[in-house]
C-alpha cells in the first residue's frame, strides 16, 4: 500500500522535476531528465526540528528530489532548539552551500535564521514565518495554504449535514500561536460567515495538537451536555482523539462527522475504520519536493518564477491540499 | 595703449559671460523645477507609504498592546483558575479563596468568579458583583464552549456597565461542570485603545468581528453600536465590508487611510484610520519648502555660477587680450601662466605660439634680408650681362656688315676671274688665229721657196733685195725673241696666278678676317689679268709688224723674182736660205703653239679660279646668313639678358616688400609700448 504510494509520488516528483529542467535548459534542448547541467555540483543543506512522521516524509521527499536532479543534499542533525538550529544553519553558509531549506523550529525566529543565513536564500517549509520575514527568491515559504484546510473541512461538515442555515460545532485548535492553528480556525469561521450560516462553536479550544489532549478536553466538553453536530479539528492526531473520546463514552463518530488535517497514517486510518469521516492531504513530499525544486532554482537562475504553485507576491510556493474521505483515503496510505 | 584696448575686451569677456549663464540658467531652472518636481513626487509617495507603514507599526503595536493587556489578564485570570483547578477545593471554601484575589489586578477588581452547572455563584467578598441565573448569562456560556479561559462577546452587566468576561470550564475533575469567569470593562480596553494610538492625528476604534460591534471608540457615543455597512461613515462601512470580505489590507476610504489589525486571540478587529489631508499636508509643506530651497538653489546658483565663470574666464581675457597684440603684429607680449585648466594650457600655448611665431618672423626677416642682398646682387650681374649682351650684339651686327662686305669682294674677285677666264678665252682664240696665219706662212714660204727656186736668174738683185729680206728677217728674229719673252712672262704670271689663286682659296676658308686678304689676292689676280693682256696685246702687235715684214719680204721677193729669173742660181742660193727661214718659222710655229698651250692652262686656271670664287661668294653668303642668325641670337640674348635684368630688379622689390611686411611685426621689444 505504502510502496504503491511512494511509487506514485515518485513518479509525479519525476515528471515534476523533468518539466523543471525543461525550463531550466529551455525548450530546444533535449534534456536528460536529471535537471539542468547547472544543478550539478549544487549544495543544498537541509535543517528541521525534532522530526515526526509529517515532518519525516517532507524531509525524505526533499533529499530524494535533490538525488533526482543530481543535487547534493545534505541533512543537518534535528534541531531541539532555536539556538542550535541558528548553529547549524550559520555552519551551512560557511560551508557555502547554495540555499538552505529549513523546517523552523520556531516559524516566529524566522529573522534570526535569515540574518544567520546572509545572501544564501533560505526556503522555509512546515511552519509558516510571518510574511514580513519573507522575501520574493530570497526567504520564500513553501508549504500549503492552511486556509484551503479549514475551507475543506468547513465546506465538508457542511453538505455533510446536509447544508443546514445554522450548526453547533465543536472546534480543536493547534497549539495557540501556531500559524497553521489560527488559519485552519480562521478559514473554518470565515467560511461559515461568508456562506450566511449560522454557526454556534459549542466548544472552541486548544488541544495543542494532541490525541489525549483533545480526548480529555472532548469528555469534559460532553459534560456541559451541549449539543452539537460537528467535530473539526485542526490536525488528525487530535481528531483521532475525539473519535477516541466518543467512542469510550459510546458515541458514534458515524453519525457525527470528525474531520481533521494532514491525512497522516493515522488518520486514515480511522477513516477506514469509521471514526474520522474526513482529512485534508498535506503533501508532505509533494511541498519536499517543491521545496528542493524552488532551492535548485534560486540557486541557479535567482529566481522562483515558473515553480508551480508560486504567488503572485513571490513570497510562497502553494503545494495544494486534497481532502480525503473514505473514498479516495486508501491513495494516501 | 593697454586702456584703449581694454574696454572691448570688456566687452567680449562679459558676452561669453552671459552666454554661458543664458545657456547654464535656464539649465538649472529648469533641473531644479525638475528635480524639485520629481522630488515633490517621490516625496509625496513616500511621505503616503510612509504614513501607511507609520499607521501600520502603530496599529501593530497597539493590537500587540491590546493583546499584552489582555493576555496579561488572561494570564492572571488563569493563573487563579489554575489554582482553583490544582486546589480541589470543597465548595464551601470557594468564596473564602475568591476573596484573596479580590483588587489584586486592577484591571478586573472584582476578581474571579465562579458558577455552577446548578446555579449557585461564588464571588469574592468585597466585591460589587450581584449574579442571577448565572447559566443564562453570556458569559456562562461562552465559558462552556472551552477549558482555557478566553474572553467573550461584550454585554451589559447589572450595573449598566459594558464589560467583557475572560471565562473557560473550570476543569477540577467533578462532574457538575462549574465556569469561572473575571470581567473587565470596555471603558478600560477604550482606553488603552484610545490611548495607544501610535501616530500623531490617527484614531483607532475596536470592533468585534462576530457581530460586528463596536468595543472602544473615542466617541464614546458610538461604542457598543452595530457596524451595518450603511452607517453613512465612510471608514465604519469600509470596515463592515472588509470583516465581510475577510480582507484587512490597508486602504483608502473616503478622505481616510485605513489600517486593519487582528487583535490575537480574540475575534477582534483594531481599526487606525488617518486623514489624508492629514498626511498630505506633510507633502505640501514639503513641496513648498522644496520650492523655496530650490528658488534659492537657483539663486545661489546663478551667483555661484556667474563668479566662478567670472573667476575661470578671467585668465581668457588676458589670452583675449594677448591675442589682439597679436593680431595687429605685436609678438613681443608675454604670456603669464595663471591657471591650470584648459585655459591655463591655451595661454601656455599662446605663450608658445608667441615665441614659434617670434623665432620665425626674425628668421623670416633674416631670409628675407639675404633674399634682397641676393637679389641686388644677381640685379647687378644681370646688368652687366645685359651690357657685355648688347656688346656682343654690336659686334656681331659689325662682324655681319663685314661678312657683307666680305661677300661683295669675293662676288667681285668672281666676276673678276670670270671676265678673266673670258679674257683668257679670247687670247686664245686670238693665238689660234695666229697659228693659222703662221700655218698660211709656211705654206706660202713653201710656194715662195719654189718660187725662189724658179727664179734663179738676177741672183744679184735677189741678193740686195735677199740682204733686206736678211735685215728684216732679222727683225722677225728679234720680234721672235721679243715674243718668247713675253711668253716666258705669261708663263710667271700663270704660275703666280696660280699660287695667288691657291692662297685665295685658303684664305677663302677662314671666316671674317680673311676678307682683307682675299681683297689683296683679287687685286694681285686683277694685276696679273692685265699684264695677261697687255702682254697678249704686245704679241698682237708684234704678230703685225711680223706680217707686215713679210708683206714687204713678198714684194721684194716680186722683185727678187725677176732678179732670180735672171738669176737662177741666186734663187738656189736663195732656196737654201728660204729653207732656213722656213724651218725658222715653222719653229716659231711650234713656239707659238707652245704658247697657246700655256694660254689654254691660264685658261683653265682661271676659270677655276672663277669657279671657286663663286663657291667662296655662296659660303660668304652662308656665313652671312650665319651672322645675321647670330645677330639675332645675340638680340635674343640681349632680350633675355634685359628680363633677367628686370626679373632681378622685381625680385629685389618683392624682398624689399617682404622685408618691409615682416618688419610690420615686433618680435623685439620696444621699452617704450610698456612704458605707463
Amino acid at each position: 500500500m505504502m510502496n504503491n504510494r511512494l511509487k506514485k509520488i515518485a513518479a509525479l516528483l519525476v515528471a515534476g522535476v523533468m518539466v523543471i529542467g525543461m525550463t531550466l535548459t529551455g525548450c530546444g534542448n533535449s534534456s536528460s531528465g536529471s535537471g539542468g547541467g547547472s544543478a550539478k555540483g549544487m549544495k543544498i543543506f537541509f535543517s528541521t526540528l525534532t522530526l515526526d512522521t509529517f515532518k519525516g516524509m517532507l524531509q525524505d521527499a526533499v533529499v530524494e528530489g535533490g538525488k533526482e536532479a543530481g543535487v547534493t543534499v545534505d541533512v543537518g542533525a534535528e534541531c531541539g532548539s532555536v539556538d542550535e538550529q541558528v548553529a547549524q544553519i550559520k555552519q551551512a553558509v560557511d560551508a557555502g552551500y547554495d540555499a538552505i531549506i529549513c523546517n523552523p523550529v520556531d516559524a516566529t525566529t524566522a529573522l534570526q535564521l535569515e540574518v544567520t543565513a546572509g545572501d544564501t536564500p533560505i526556503l522555509f517549509v512546515n511552519s509558516q514565518p510571518d510574511e514580513q520575514y519573507l522575501e520574493p527568491d530570497k526567504y520564500m515559504y513553501v508549504g500549503s495554504y492552511d486556509k484551503d484546510a479549514g475551507n475543506f473541512q468547513a465546506e465538508y461538515v457542511w453538505n455533510k449535514l446536509g447544508q443546514p442555515s445554522s450548526m453547533n460545532i465543536v472546534l480543536f485548535q493547534g497549539e495557540p500561536g501556531h500559524p497553521a492553528a489560527g488559519l485552519r480556525t480562521t478559514a473554518v469561521k470565515e467560511y461559515y460567515k461568508k456562506n450566511g450560516i449560522d454557526v454556534t462553536f459549542v466548544f472552541n479550544d486548544t488541544a495543542y495538537w494532541d490525541t489525549a489532549k483533545a480526548a480529555e478536553e472532548f469528555k469534559l466538553f460532553l459534560k456541559t451536555k451541549q449539543p452539537f453536530d460537528a467535530v473539526i479539528c485542526n490536525n488528525d492526531s487530535m481528531a483521532v482523539g475525539v473519535v477516541q473520546a466518543m467512542r469510550e463514552v459510546g458515541l458514534d463518530p458515524g453519525k457525527i462527522p470528525v474531520v481533521g488535517v494532514d491525512a497522516t497514517t493515522e488518520g486514515c486510518q480511522s477513516i477506514i475504520d469509521g471514526g474520522m469521516q474526513f482529512t485534508v492531504y498535506q503533501s508532505a513530499t509533494g511541498q519536499g519536493a517543491a521545496a528542493i525544486q524552488t532551492a535548485i532554482a534560486l540557486a541557479t537562475k535567482g529566481t522562483a518564477k515558473g515553480i508551480e504553485g508560486l504567488t503572485e507576491d513571490g513570497y510562497y510556493v502553494w503545494v495544494p491540499y486534497e481532502p480525503v474521505d473514505a473514498s479516495n483515503v486508501k491513495d494516501y496510505m | 595703449m593697454a586702456k584703449t584696448e581694454k574696454s572691448p575686451k570688456g566687452t567680449k569677456t562679459k558676452k561669453i559671460k552671459d552666454k554661458l549663464l543664458l545657456f547654464i540658467v535656464p539649465a538649472v531652472v529648469v533641473t531644479i523645477i525638475i528635480l524639485v518636481a520629481i522630488s515633490s513626487f517621490l516625496s509625496k509617495s513616500r511621505l503616503e507609504e510612509m504614513a501607511r507603514n507609520e499607521l501600520e507599526s502603530s496599529i501593530t503595536n497597539q493590537a500587540d498592546n491590546i493583546y499584552a493587556w489582555l493576555e496579561q489578564n488572561l494570564e492572571n485570570f488563569s493563573t487563579i483558575k489554575a489554582s482553583l483547578e490544582g486546589m480541589d477545593l470543597d465548595e464551601t471554601y470557594y468564596e473564602e479563596v475568591l476573596t484573596t484575589f479580590v483588587g489584586s489586578n486592577s484591571n478586573a477588581p472584582n476578581g474571579v468568579y465562579i458558577a455552577t452547572q446548578s446555579g449557585k455563584v461564588y464571588t469574592g467578598r468585597g466585591t460589587d458583583l450581584s449574579i442571577t441565573n448565572p447559566t443564562d448569562q453570556q458569559w456562562y456560556k461562552e465559558g462552556l464552549s472551552r477549558i482555557n479561559m478566553a474572553y467573550g462577546e461584550p454585554y451589559k452587566n447589572d450595573e449598566g456597565e459594558y464589560v467583557i468576561s475572560a471565562s473557560g470550564i473550570l476543569n477540577d475533575g467533578s462532574d457538575e461542570i462549574k465556569v469561572v469567569a473575571a470581567d473587565v470593562t470596555l471603558g478600560k480596553i477604550s482606553i488603552i485603545v484610545n490611548s495607544g494610538v501610535k501616530m500623531k492625528n490617527a484614531n483607532s476604534f475596536l470592533v468585534d468581528r462576530n457581530d460586528m460591534m463596536v468595543l472602544a471608540h473615542r466617541d464614546s457615543s458610538l461604542v457598543s453600536t452595530t457596524l451595518t455597512g450603511s452607517l453613512g461613515r465612510p471608514v465604519m462601512d469600509g470596515t463592515y465590508n472588509a470583516i465581510i470580505s475577510s480582507d484587512y489590507s490597508t486602504t483608502n476610504l473616503g478622505q481616510y487611510t485605513v489600517a486593519f489589525k487582528e487583535i490575537k486571540g480574540t475575534d477582534w478587529l483594531l481599526v487606525s484610520y488617518i486623514e489624508n489631508s492629514v498626511i498630505l499636508a506633510n507633502v505640501t509643506q514639503l513641496i513648498t519648502i522644496l520650492l523655496i530651497i530650490g528658488v534659492v538653489a537657483t539663486i545661489l546658483i546663478v551667483i555661484l555660477v556667474s563668479a566662478i565663470i567670472g573667476r575661470v574666464i578671467k585668465p581668457l581675457s588676458y589670452i583675449t587680450e594677448n591675442i589682439h597684440a597679436m593680431s595687429s603684429g605685436d609678438f613681443t607680449i608675454e604670456v603669464k601662466n595663471t591657471s591650470n585648466d584648459e585655459i591655463g594650457v591655451m595661454g601656455q600655448q599662446v605663450g608658445k605660439f608667441v615665441g614659434l611665431m617670434r623665432d620665425m618672423l626674425s628668421s623670416i626677416n633674416d631670409e628675407s634680408e639675404k633674399l634682397k642682398e641676393e637679389s641686388d646682387n644677381s640685379d647687378q650681374v644681370s646688368r652687366v650681362m645685359f651690357d657685355a649682351s648688347q656688346s656682343q650684339e654690336s659686334a656681331m651686327v659689325n662682324l655681319n656688315q663685314t661678312v657683307d662686305q666680305l661677300a661683295i669682294a669675293v662676288n667681285e674677285i668672281a666676276e673678276n676671274a670670270t671676265t678673266l677666264a673670258m679674257v683668257v678665252s679670247d687670247t686664245k682664240a686670238n693665238s689660234d688665229t695666229a697659228s693659222e696665219r703662221m700655218a698660211e706662212t709656211v705654206e706660202i714660204s713653201k710656194s715662195g721657196r719654189a718660187d725662189m727656186e724658179k727664179l734663179s736668174v738676177a741672183m744679184g738683185e735677189i741678193q740686195a733685195a735677199n740682204q733686206e729680206l736678211v735685215a728684216s728677217v732679222e727683225k722677225v728674229g728679234q720680234a721672235s725673241e721679243e715674243i718668247t719673252n713675253i711668253v716666258g712672262m705669261i708663263s710667271e704670271i700663270a704660275e703666280e696666278t696660280n699660287l695667288l689663286s691657291l692662297n685665295a682659296s685658303i684664305e677663302a676658308a677662314r671666316a671674317g678676317e680673311a676678307g682683307k686678304g682675299f681683297a689683296v689676292v683679287a687685286s694681285e689676280i686683277g694685276g696679273l689679268a692685265k699684264h695677261s693682256a697687255e702682254s697678249a696685246q704686245s704679241i698682237s702687235d708684234l704678230i703685225n709688224q711680223v706680217r707686215d715684214q713679210i708683206e714687204k719680204v713678198v714684194s721684194q721677193a716680186d722683185a727678187s723674182a725677176k732678179s732670180i729669173e735672171a738669176n737662177g742660181e741666186l734663187i738656189d742660193a736663195a732656196v737654201t736660205t728660204f729653207d732656213k727661214i722656213f724651218e725658222n718659222i715653222e719653229s716659231t710655229s711650234d713656239v707659238i703653239k707652245e704658247m697657246i698651250a700655256d694660254i689654254n692652262k691660264v685658261d683653265e686656271v682661271s676659270t677655276n679660279v672663277a669657279a671657286i670664287s663663286e663657291e667662296q661668294a655662296a659660303s660668304a653668303d652662308e656665313i652671312l646668313e650665319t651672322s645675321k642668325n647670330m645677330v639675332e641670337q645675340a638680340q635674343a640674348i640681349t632680350q633675355s639678358s634685359q628680363d633677367v635684368a628686370d626679373n632681378s630688379h622685381q625680385l629685389a622689390n618683392t624682398s624689399q616688400t617682404l622685408t618691409g611686411y615682416v618688419q610690420q611685426f615686433k618680435i623685439v621689444k620696444e621699452d617704450t609700448d610698456y612704458d605707463e
